[in-house]
């Protein structure tokens, strides 16, 4: 079992077996963070299809002082605004049920789930802070190096939204106001 | 972990996605036909030939040394000597006597009709006086 770090070296060498296994176990977290921020499914998909081929083309520059999965990540940010449509810009709009993917995906549970409740409150930059500190536990300084934001940009709005989550599991504050 | 941590994180996991096989070929498949940039070990083009800094130091530095045992050659040359010249030839010897006679001369002549002046006075000054 090769460790992270040679799998990198071997991918870098042009092993694509190698960069196969090194992103196999970010691709369904990959996808799952991608569907908050896409239209649709196929959008998802297709972000995520990206997001892999751009990171196996410029592997190459991956520098080893970020943990792999935070370039990753960066990447797919990238990728999701490339692809999201013009008309859903923010995701705090509100979209149709059916359709949207990040619903289809949740499983039946009697209170909604926070993520759809963030998404409405957030904006996207803060709603992605939110989603790489507490679904990915990444540090804040990742979550800034993802987000090409500084470390008090991230502390700041991780407060915020956590603030406005709070408020909206209380009942004590109006949804519909974005943060960040 | 806080209340609204766990909530998040519970939340979190409850969004089931998987990649589909279909999707796993697709992005295989496009991985075949993806070609690396700026691949790793691989050297970069140089402008220059491997060993142009090498040739470049080496001619300047004999460039250096040539132009260094020219001017010493240039200087081991005896210089052209010198005509000795007859200084006092060249020189006009002044006659510094007869220079200075003839700078002086017009004053000591005033100075001496001064005083034949004085002398004529004094006589003409006696004879009015009677003495």
């Amino acid at each position: 079992m090769r460790t992270e770090t040679q799998l990198v070296e071997a991918a870098q060498a042009g092993s694509t077996e190698a960069f196969a296994d090194l992103v196999r176990s970010y691709r369904d977290r990959l996808l799952r963070f991608l569907l908050t921020r896409c239209a649709t499914y196929a959008d998802a998909e297709d972000a995520l299809q990206d997001t892999l081929i751009n990171a196996y083309r410029y592997i190459n520059s991956y520098d080893a002082r970020w943990r792999f999965s935070t370039w990753l990540y960066r990447i797919a940010i990238n990728n999701a605004a490339k692809i999201r449509s013009p008309d859903v810009m923010e995701l705090g709009e509100l979209r149709d049920e059916e359709s949207d993917p990040l619903l289809q995906c949740i499983s039946d549970s009697d209170t909604e789930n926070l993520w759809l409740s963030a998404r409405r409150i957030l904006n996207d930059d803060v709603f992605a802070a939110m989603w790489l500190r507490y679904a990915e536990d990444m540090s804040v300084n990742d979550i800034s190096r993802a987000l090409d934001r500084s470390a008090s940009w991230t502390k700041v709005n991780l407060l915020r939204g956590r603030r406005a989550l709070d408020a909206g599991m209380n009942g004590g504050r109006n949804e519909s106001e974005a943060y960040g | 972990m806080d209340k609204l941590a766990n909530r998040l994180r519970e939340d979190a996991d409850k969004i089931e996605v998987s990649v589909s096989e279909e999707l796993d070929h697709r992005i295989a498949a496009s991985l075949q036909g993806v070609t690396q940039e700026g691949v790793a070990g691989k050297p970069r083009e140089r402008s220059r030939p491997s060993g142009f800094w090498w040739a470049s130091s080496l001619t300047g530095i004999a460039a250096a040394a040539a132009v260094i045992v020219i001017i010493n050659l240039q200087q081991a040359e005896e210089p052209p000597q010198a005509t000795p010249t007859d200084v006092v030839a060249v020189v006009p010897v002044i006659d510094w006597q007869a220079e200075t006679a003839a700078l002086t001369g017009p004053l000591q002549q005033e100075l001496e009709n001064l005083q034949a002046d004085i002398r004529k006075a004094e006589e003409k000054v006696k004879k009015d006086i009677g003495l």
